[in-house]
């Protein structure tokens, strides 16, 4: 069986488009952030979280007036997983951990004959919230500087920074996606660590990609010197494609079965991952291999230049 | 065939290893099956019949990660805003004002406390000696001294916690120092959450009570063993006498038993029917103390726990346990049960100093205890009274060591000696300043997850991952034929091999650890794609099947190679990010890359050394 046979579509004469449309797509991902963020989760905001369970189903509404009667009337409320589940977050922190009872106390009251058990509750510091934001950031940051050293010790330094390029872009248009998502209830999207996670996870594997490409660019290029550079970029990309589309496949499909059948607590990983894997597919070819044909062609060009002003005084002899 | 006979033979080992790594965990399920059947005295008896196998099997199996099986996270912090207030002097207006200001800074700072507090000292010109140390002190001395409090505090409390956290009887926790001042405890299974927190956060008590005499102390447990074999309750038999015979077959008993045999199993049996308390309490005659093999500990706690045998015990009595097991020549570990006065001489509020230190006269470890006045005159009329006797040193509830008082120590100051190590030593000097100097802790961080939804997790977590394996495995087979069945096998093996290193390695599997594995599913195939594209390339120029097979597996391993690495890398990075459960996720990953490029990668291809020269026309990549 096969999906794609032997292909010759020309990638890279294409990529200012797409460099355009990749631009669009994280301006309105960059929009989305401004104006409506990604929610934090407890994780990095600090605070108390309760996740109950009523035995029978109930309006959310009513949830939020009876967690109102104790001065909580700011809390987060939502529906998590089915209507009988509800998500009831507050930044407030009492003194200890008297949240979890008060919240618990203020909705058995409210609701009698509705049995309700407490699955899950946090509770986290706000020095806690602080340490973990700029760990996070750290993090992220060293993972892009070990790809960039790696990879430009492996290939060229350009290689490097064109593979890095691509997953700045990667991170951005996931972002943005999680942001305009992040109103699907459904999914629980929440900046928190398993969100972390997927991020760094995306680093490590829409690296892949690019890093196939590239390998197939260093043995093009070894094995056919006569061909102009772009032409070997399109080779390479034509001779992987149909591996990047079936691993890419795969990938996919195990996540969206994470993301359909999973545990709500790993949703907002599993959407993240699954943009992640398709974005990351794509800027292999038209980011990172893209960003390197440009850099090689600028370069070549100036080596060029240099070659002529220096032929030029030895011709004027 | 021949070239690759170390090849097969590694990778036979490294199979029966991951069934050797895995047999734990299968069993260990099977135990559960049968408990969750059991109810109170049956599973009790069930566990202690198979103690030591269950035991093994949950040490080797893999372990859940909290938010799987259900329980409590919690994370410590020395309050030391608290603290600072507890050992200031003189407090006025001024400095609680200033500490208001240091507690409202410390909250979302992260500077440490001590720092803020010299600065709002600075700021006011006030110098630190006027509510700390000694007025000759600089602010640097006192600030580092503050420091090293703060310091000591946190070992205190982490003695504290171990000590209740092993009383309270939660299987498996996890209890450690995180940094300088902080400390993690998880707790599996446990439901109660208030009592939880009661137990982290409350005031250690430490008191002083003195061991019943060796007569009385044996002649309850005399009668605790009657009662237990039916013979009634107080009989006047020479108690003594009969305490002797039976320490004599305790000790054979405990011989045959090491020696397992069957014939000293039947007569521990009789013996046991005979003496079901003595049975698991070996006495020694001259102290009145007992000795509990760790194993039977738990058992001792539920007779010693009944209500008709605590009517047993005299109102003014009470059983305690030693803090630590030691091991004794037969290489068993055993508790000591210590049967003391129930009221404490005196608690240790009255103690001001205890340090650790040598013995300059015959370099051995001892501890020296001071107490203030009110305490030293206490003191003196107790050892006085007691010269002989020993006197147990009890934190909430537990004896960390029980001294004989050799004479009256009158001014307060005391040494204790004859312990084994300094380690010892300096374990009781913690435990003797936990009483006077209480550590307050504060809840930094807490989370629970109820079983249900650990439960829950489990169940969904199962369904995605063999949903995920079957229709990757099925497109496998249709994609690539019999190419398809060799990855599957890697897949297979890939997972298994996950598994097995986490329970080889005592690692936890949390829920992003499951999401790990079965992304680790959609990603494993990814190297022999990369493979079988490369040798349906190879084909298609018109190699021969050998030599494309050959060039397929060596084109394409600089790409997995490096695609492997970058993956690894943030992996990595991401463990030492994390906390908990991320980290069972990138550990997940982590053993997830190098199983499969051993899996993917050397297994298959040793698989296809040997079916294509034996079986060429049944190779096919789709």
């Amino acid at each position: 069986m096969r999906f794609i046979g032997k292909t010759n579509i020309k990638f890279i004469e294409k990529r200012k488009i797409w460099y355009l449309v990749s631009l669009i797509v994280i301006l309105v991902g960059l929009i989305s952030i401004i104006f409506r963020g990604i929610p934090l989760g407890i994780d990095f905001l600090g605070g108390t979280e309760v996740i109950v369970r009523f035995e029978k189903p109930v309006a959310i509404g009513d949830v939020r007036s009876a967690i109102a009667q104790v001065g909580l009337a700011k809390s987060e409320i939502k529906i998590y997983g089915t209507h009988n589940e509800i998500l009831i977050r507050t930044s407030e922190q009492a003194e200890g951990t008297k949240m979890g009872e008060m919240i618990l106390s203020a909705l058995q009251s409210n609701f009698p004959d509705n049995k309700i058990t407490i699955l899950n509750e946090e509770k986290v510091g706000p020095r806690i919230g602080a340490e973990l934001r700029r760990k996070a950031f750290y993090t992220v940051l060293f993972s892009l500087i070990a790809m960039l050293i790696y990879i430009g010790l492996r290939f060229k330094p350009i290689y490097g920074l064109g593979a890095v390029a691509a997953l700045f872009h990667d991170v951005l248009v996931t972002l943005g996606f999680c942001s305009i998502f992040s109103t699907v209830s459904y999914l629980n999207i929440e900046m928190n660590q398993s969100l972390l996670a997927a991020f760094l996870t995306l680093v490590g594997l829409s690296v892949n990609d690019t890093v196939v490409v590239f390998d197939r660019i260093r043995e093009n290029l070894k094995l056919h010197k006569a061909l102009d550079f772009i032409s070997i970029v399109n080779k390479s990309i034509n001779e992987t494609l149909s591996r990047t589309i079936i691993t890419s496949g795969t990938v996919i499909v195990v996540l969206l079965i994470l993301l359909f059948v999973g545990s709500e607590v790993t949703r907002g990983f599993a959407f993240a991952l699954t943009i992640g894997i398709i974005t990351g597919t794509y800027s292999s070819i038209y980011i990172a291999s893209a960003i390197v044909v440009d850099f090689t062609l600028a370069r070549q060009r100036k080596a060029e230049k240099e070659k002529l002003l220096k032929k030029q005084p030895v011709s004027a002899k | 065939m021949k070239k690759n006979r170390w090849k097969i033979i590694l990778i036979l080992i490294s199979i029966a290893g991951t069934l050797w790594y895995l047999y734990p965990t299968y069993k260990d399920i099977n135990y559960q099956k049968k408990l969750s059947q059991l109810r109170g005295e049956d599973s009790l008896k069930f566990v202690q019949e198979n103690l030591d196998d269950i035991q093994k099997v949950r040490q080797k199996r893999i372990k859940l990660g909290l938010d799987l099986q259900g329980g409590m996270y919690v994370s410590l912090e020395v309050d030391i805003v608290k603290m600072l207030d507890n050992l200031a002097k003189n407090k006025d207006e001024t400095f609680r004002q200033i500490l208001a200001e240091v507690k409202k800074e410390a909250l979302t700072s992260q500077e440490p406390v001590t720092s803020i507090l010299l600065r709002k000292f600075q700021e006011r010109g006030i110098r630190l000696s006027r509510y700390y140390g000694d007025i000759r002190q600089s602010d640097a001395e006192i600030i580092s001294e503050l420091e090293e409090q703060a310091e000591d505090a946190i070992d205190r409390a982490l003695e504290v916690i171990r000590n209740r956290v092993d009383k309270y009887g939660v299987a498996e926790p996890s209890i450690q120092k995180q940094g300088n001042n902080r400390i993690v405890v998880e707790l599996p299974g446990v439901k109660n959450r208030e009592e939880v927190r009661q137990l982290l956060q409350s005031t250690a008590v430490l008191e002083f009570k003195l061991l019943k005499p060796a007569d009385i102390a044996i002649k309850v447990m005399q009668s605790i063993d009657n009662y237990l074999a039916g013979k009634g309750v107080a009989d006047t038999v020479d108690t003594t006498n009969v305490v002797t015979q039976k320490q004599d077959t305790t000790k054979t008993i405990a011989e045959e038993l090491g020696a397992d045999t069957s014939a000293g199993l039947s007569e521990f049996e009789k013996f046991k029917k005979e003496h079901p308390f003595f049975a698991y309490v070996r006495v020694d005659e001259g102290t009145g103390i007992g000795f509990v093999m760790a194993r039977d500990k738990k058992m001792v706690d539920f007779i010693l726990s009944r209500p008709d045998v605590k009517n047993l015990i005299p109102p003014d009595f009470e059983f305690v346990w030693s803090a630590k097991p030691f091991t004794a020549q037969d290489g068993n570990q055993y508790y000591n049960l210590l049967a003391v006065k129930k009221d404490p001489e005196i608690t240790g509020k009255v103690i001001t100093e205890a340090r650790a230190t040598i013995d300059p006269d015959n370099n051995s470890p001892i501890v020296i205890m001071r107490m203030n006045s009110e305490g030293a005159r206490e003191w003196a009329r107790i050892t006085g009274a007691n010269i002989n006797k020993h006197i147990a040193i009890i934190l909430d509830g537990t004896a960390y060591s029980w001294p004989v008082v050799r004479t009256k120590i009158v001014g307060g100051s005391s040494q204790i000696e004859g312990l084994d190590s300094p380690e010892e030593a300096r374990l009781l000097e913690v435990v003797l300043k936990a009483g006077a100097l209480p550590a307050p802790l504060e809840i930094i961080e807490e989370r629970n997850v109820g079983p249900s939804l650990g439960e829950d997790s489990i169940q969904k977590g199962l369904k995605s991952a063999y949903l995920a394996f079957i229709i990757i495995a099925l497109f496998m087979i249709v994609y690539y034929l019999t190419g398809g069945i060799v990855a599957d096998l890697a897949l297979v093996l890939n997972i298994a091999f996950i598994l097995a290193v986490l329970a080889g390695f005592n690692a936890t599997l949390t829920l992003p650890g499951i999401a790990g594995i079965i992304l680790t599913i959609g990603v494993a195939v990814d190297a022999n794609v990369l493979i079988y594209e490369r040798i349906r390339e190879e084909l298609a120029i018109g190699r021969t099947l050998r030599s494309a097979i050959d060039e397929g597996y060596s084109k394409a391993f600089s790409a997995i190679f490096d695609s492997n690495v970058t993956t690894f890398l943030t992996a990595l990075i991401l463990y030492n990010f994390g906390s908990g459960p991320i980290q069972g996720f990138a550990l997940t990953l982590m053993i997830g890359i190098i199983a499969n490029l051993f899996s993917a990668v050397f297994i298959t291809k040793v698989i296809y050394d040997i079916v294509a020269d034996k079986y060429p026309t049944v190779v096919k990549f789709g």
